[in-house]
């Protein structure tokens, strides 16, 4: 544990990674460079069972009057919870990532903690998979039997407002934060000079689109077909937009061949010890 | 002549040995950071993104036949559900191949799928809802998607595998959905008619939003095809999932692939 967070707090004091300064942590260790995918994914299922229970509990009891004391108890203030949630995670988190980021613009780093940081990249990515699974498969899930089982009386309806207002924007915010991450992090392929990656700019894309489809779907149900058949076309949007998501193996494929940039950048730099060294532990 | 021809296939086949022994150089290479953990962690994460998009674009294009018995007809399903399934593998057949050479995309999505159709109708239609499973199957594309990769690793060539492996999929679709729907289409006599069972599983279990109308089915003149209408669809579903087949290359190749290391200011 002192050893993980010693490889932790030592790049951010030095700025160009302690792993060259005789710390034998290795940075693809679970507790090193993927930690934050246990604690993303750990959190969002978190939030996936509190929400879960939460409908399971009160759906049928106080979910289905949107005018009704009990709507409002139940589902209103989940409603105004999840903003703010939202709005403070991503305040935290973003400025957080930016502040940092700004930190340590322009310093050199070391291949370890290049290693190190393409991790938590692909940790943060992850997370980003894992939320849109949630988005477009699990909560869609729960939609569809809602709806086929009561009739909808507003856009708000207890499985629309943990999905439509949750997890969709929790996807947006998990990519930006990704992006900016790797934009600060990364500058190797992500740097300013760069320009903006066509990979964010889809997965990122896929995520913003999918929430304005939220409102078509909602306009399309309130006038032109109420009923809540699947493949009506306002659905479809929901599809197209999705696809765009497949920018993440984009995202996948560029750190790799990074990696083995930085893989060959080391070896050559140290022919002799690149396979000696205690860092080498995979 | 002759002693041109053997030099020539000589300096050739030196060529390719040397290649061969390059590459396996590459395979057997160790990597101080690349490992396992990197394999562990991409093809773990990757399957919520590929289970999301599969199961989004099996719902919202053909949902209406996924989620009940007495939709899974002999018009429609066979030809909706082949063209709204084949897209993602098709799409991760082209990734898996192009990075790898593993023909296992298709069968990697129709896993990622399987278990979250499963999730869903579990958690949300049966636990929550409290409709039945046995009412609420989803259908299963595992058996396409291995034959659809048997295929493109049989030919290696994506044009053939989506002349025939798209066909084979809208078959394998059917046929191995079949096993499990033919017990749902056996008669029953339920308020003075002849029904199959999944009629009365769709009487009995109210839908509110499904309108009664939709349910009439099989109306066409595919009626005069003399009892053919199933294999009319399946040939159709075939044409259909060529399409979903090509739009599945469109999203693998230029929306995952292509975008590697590009960037908008440098197009």
């Amino acid at each position: 544990m002192a050893q993980a967070q010693a490889v932790q707090n030592a790049p951010r004091s030095s700025g160009d990674g302690s792993m060259t300064t005789g710390n034998p942590a290795n940075p693809t260790d679970w507790s090193v460079g993927w930690h934050p995918l246990f604690w993303g994914c750990g959190l969002i299922m978190l939030a996936n069972v509190f929400f879960w229970y939460w409908n399971y509990a009160f759906m049928f009891t106080a979910g289905l009057n949107s005018a009704s004391a009990e709507f409002t108890m139940y589902y209103w203030t989940l409603f105004w919870g999840e903003l703010i949630v939202l709005g403070v995670f991503s305040g935290v988190w973003l400025g957080w990532l930016i502040r940092n980021g700004r930190a340590i613009e322009g310093q050199e780093c070391s291949p370890a903690e290049e290693t190190r940081r393409i991790a938590i990249l692909w940790s943060l990515i992850g997370a980003t998979s894992l939320a849109i699974y949630l988005m477009a498969s699990f909560w869609p899930n729960w939609d569809g039997s809602w709806h086929q089982t009561m009739v909808r009386d507003t856009a708000f309806t207890p499985t629309h407002i943990p999905m439509f207002y949750f997890f969709f924007p929790l996807s947006v915010i998990l990519a930006v934060g990704t992006y900016i991450y790797g934009r600060f992090h990364i500058p190797a392929l992500y740097g300013k000079d760069k320009g903006f990656p066509w990979s964010f700019f889809l997965l990122i894309g896929a995520c913003v689109l999918e929430c304005m489809a939220v409102a078509a779907n909602e306009w399309g149900h309130s006038l032109w077909i109420s009923e809540e058949i699947f493949s009506v076309p306002f659905h479809w949007p929901f599809v197209i937009y999705g696809w765009l998501a497949a920018g993440m193996f984009a995202v996948w494929g560029e750190t790799l061949v990074r990696m083995f940039e930085v893989e060959k950048a080391e070896e050559a730099a140290h022919p002799e010890s690149s396979l000696e060294s205690p860092l080498a532990a995979d | 002549m002759a002693a041109d021809t053997t030099t020539v296939t000589d300096i050739t086949g030196a060529a390719e040995r040397q290649r061969r022994l390059e590459l396996k150089e590459l395979l057997n290479k160790k990597y101080k950071w690349l490992g396992w953990k990197w394999d562990l962690v991409f093809w773990t994460t990757a399957i919520f993104v590929v289970a999301g998009a599969a199961d989004i674009t099996k719902q919202l294009f053909a949902g209406d036949w996924d989620h009940w018995t007495d939709w899974k007809d002999q018009q429609w399903w066979p030809v909706i559900t082949a063209f709204a399934t084949i897209i993602i593998p098709s799409a991760l057949q082209y990734i898996q191949w192009a990075a790898w050479r593993f023909p296992t995309g298709a069968t990697y999505t129709a896993c990622c799928l399987f278990l979250a159709a499963w999730a869903g109708r579990y958690f949300q239609w049966d636990l929550a809802a409290n409709y039945p499973l046995n009412f609420v199957w989803p259908a299963s594309v595992v058996c396409a998607g291995i034959l659809m990769d048997w295929t493109l690793m049989k030919t290696k060539s994506f044009i053939l595998t989506s002349l025939i492996g798209a066909h084979v999929w809208a078959i394998a679709v059917w046929a191995y959905n079949y096993v499990p729907l033919a017990a749902f289409l056996q008669p029953a006599y339920f308020m003075d008619h002849v029904v199959t069972v999944a009629d009365v599983q769709g009487i009995a279990y109210i839908r509110s939003q499904t309108p009664e109308y939709l349910r009439l089915i099989e109306r066409g003149a595919l009626r005069s095809f003399l009892g053919e209408t199933q294999y009319v669809s399946l040939a159709f579903g075939g044409t259909a999932a060529f399409v979903g087949y090509w739009i599945g290359q469109f999203i693998g190749r230029y929306l995952a692939v292509w975008p590697i290391r590009r960037y908008l200011k440098t197009v």
